[in-house]
């Protein structure tokens, strides 16, 4: 008896141990992203954490500012542009490669996938190289398309779990029932694959919102999105208003997330 | 799918086939053969053929030795990750769902749905100066000064293993997830205590999803250089740094393509080898 209490005391206190533990990580996962938006409303220039006093000075400094609202107007485009391209490929290509069954079907699945497989530095020299041949770089187009590219992975591989739990019976049913294949795609297929489709926008739309690695070869001057422009800032200076953009930035990944979680579970496609 | 329209499958994969040849293959296989063109005196690309860019990759140290300063760096990045997923893998798996579960949840993806800059300055400011780390150091006597802790390689170290860490828990969640709660159940009325039960049962039976959770984080920290060139500064000896150093700097293109192809060829092997490693493993413990 005393020796099973002494070792129900042992477990228990590992058991402790390994929750504490636990915490720490999850603290250590949120204490920049914390710390970040509380800086964010320091009243002085300063980076001092705790803050001295609490304003809303940065934010009206960067929203006022020609250059942010500039980069801001340029994401908010390019996410407007990369979610539809993204999508229409990438469901497409789910769906073929979750339902079909053609020879070098794996080849492809792992073409799609290969992106995200290749080092980020790789991808951005090689557009990098690429663009500067058909002049592309520092446009609106060479980033709509760099976005799509990196995004592109995340779409296929969320809308594939809902496409490899599709029913073909349910087709089936349709196409006897007298259904063209394009009126069974529009009103069978896709409404049972929406979960994955919103997962795979949501994935698209926060890429294509905080994507760095290859803009920061690909954009120049006149196209410099805003994670961009605080990449560039942070190398030279470290003031408040920084942490203003990466919360606002931070709050436009959060209302896209909130928005479509309410119709799909994103959680299932990561 | 009826038979013809299995076929139908390859119609639906043709655009992103397309589009992945246009922007990806065409642009890597370009890059490529640019890795072996001359340079002149302005690091000017020149027609013809030469091995030389790859000889001063495989014999100059500033290269070589950076490109096993991130071999290094990654194996060390992964084993972290692994260590830190395990604890919250395993409280997120056994939660039932609830406000709890959700809000755990919504901190390991957070780091996903944050770009890479927010995230990465977030520890620029708790590493400065003045920061919030140097504070505490200081504050509780650990330190007389404020410490250089910006530019310095555990910062980035740090800096990247948060970055990557949910790519380890999240695999891991799933494997611990998926546990048959009979075989802890099975394993406790047979006598084992819970650590010893989950030192026995839980661990080997979620290695597949440490292995997969250990490989994505490691060849993910083998490409990384927008982390550790904004927390370490762009004298840190990765390759991804030097690669993007070649490039804005120097305008070597041939050689940035070089090196990008060593750093390539270095992962995959290293990927390859790990995963047959931990194959051998899995294979030993269970069988």
């Amino acid at each position: 008896m005393a020796e099973r209490r002494r070792r129900f005391g042992y477990d228990r206190a590992v058991g402790l141990l390994g929750g504490a533990f636990a915490t720490a990580v999850f603290l250590f996962l949120i204490a920049p992203l914390v710390v970040l938006v509380v800086s964010s409303f320091n009243r002085d220039a300063s980076m001092a954490f705790p803050p001295s006093g609490l304003s809303l000075r940065w934010y009206a400094e960067v929203l006022g500012s020609p250059d942010w609202q500039v980069s801001f107007r340029l994401s908010g485009v390019l996410v407007l542009l990369v979610v539809p391209t993204t999508v229409v490929i990438g469901t497409l290509a789910a769906y073929g490669l979750a339902q079909g069954s053609f020879p070098g079907r794996r080849l492809l699945q792992g073409l799609a996938l290969s992106p995200l497989m290749v080092p980020e530095i790789i991808t951005a020299l090689g557009l990098l190289y690429y663009f500067h041949g058909v002049g592309l770089i520092n446009t609106v187009t060479g980033l709509w398309l760099a976005h799509s590219l990196v995004a592109l992975p995340f779409v296929v591989r969320a809308v594939m779990v809902s496409a490899a739990q599709l029913d073909p019976a349910l087709e089936r049913a349709a196409t006897s029932l007298g259904a063209g294949r394009v009126r069974v795609f529009f009103t069978v297929t896709l409404p049972l694959l929406r979960p994955g489709i919103i997962a795979g926008a949501i994935l698209a739309a926060v890429t294509s919102l905080g994507e760095v690695a290859v803009t920061a070869l690909v954009a120049g001057a006149n196209t410099t999105t805003v994670p961009l422009r605080i990449f560039s800032a942070v190398q030279y200076q470290l003031d408040p208003s920084m942490a203003a953009v990466s919360t606002l930035l931070m709050a436009a990944s959060v209302v896209v997330m909130v928005i479509a979680d309410r119709f799909a579970r994103i959680s299932e496609a990561l | 799918m009826t038979p013809t329209r299995r076929w139908a499958g390859l119609a639906y994969v043709a655009p992103l086939v397309v589009f992945l040849a246009a922007l990806f293959l065409v642009p890597l296989v370009e890059l490529f053969r640019l890795s072996f063109s001359p340079v002149d005196t302005y690091n000017a690309a020149l027609p013809g053929f030469t091995l030389n860019q790859y000889k001063r990759v495989f014999t100059e140290p500033y290269f070589y030795g950076s490109l096993l300063e991130t071999l290094a760096t990654a194996l060390l990045v992964a084993t972290l990750c692994v260590v830190l997923a395990y604890p919250a893998a395993y409280v997120l798996a056994r939660r039932s769902a609830g406000a709890m579960r959700t809000l755990l949840f919504v901190i390991v993806i957070s780091p996903l749905l944050t770009s890479v800059v927010v995230r990465t300055y977030g520890w620029v400011v708790l590493l400065s100066g003045n920061g919030v780390v140097n504070r505490l150091l200081v504050a509780t006597g650990l330190r007389d000064q404020p410490a250089r802790l910006l530019t310095s390689y555990p910062s980035v170290v740090i800096a990247v293993t948060h970055v990557l860490l949910p790519f380890a828990i999240i695999p891991l969640t799933t494997a611990l997830g998926g546990l048959d709660h009979n075989l802890h159940r099975a394993s406790q009325t047979l006598g084992a205590g819970p650590v010893r039960t989950f030192l026995r049962v839980t661990v080997p039976l979620s290695l597949p999803g440490v292995v997969t959770g250990a490989l994505i984080v490691f060849a993910l920290a083998m490409g990384i250089y927008i982390t550790p060139l904004l927390v370490g500064g762009v004298t840190q000896p990765l390759a991804g740094i030097r690669v993007y150093d070649q490039v804005e700097t120097v305008f070597n293109y041939p050689v940035a393509a070089a090196l990008s192809f060593a750093l390539l060829a270095l992962t995959l092997l290293s990927t390859t080898l790990l995963a047959g490693a931990f194959r051998i493993w899995e294979r030993r413990l269970h069988g």
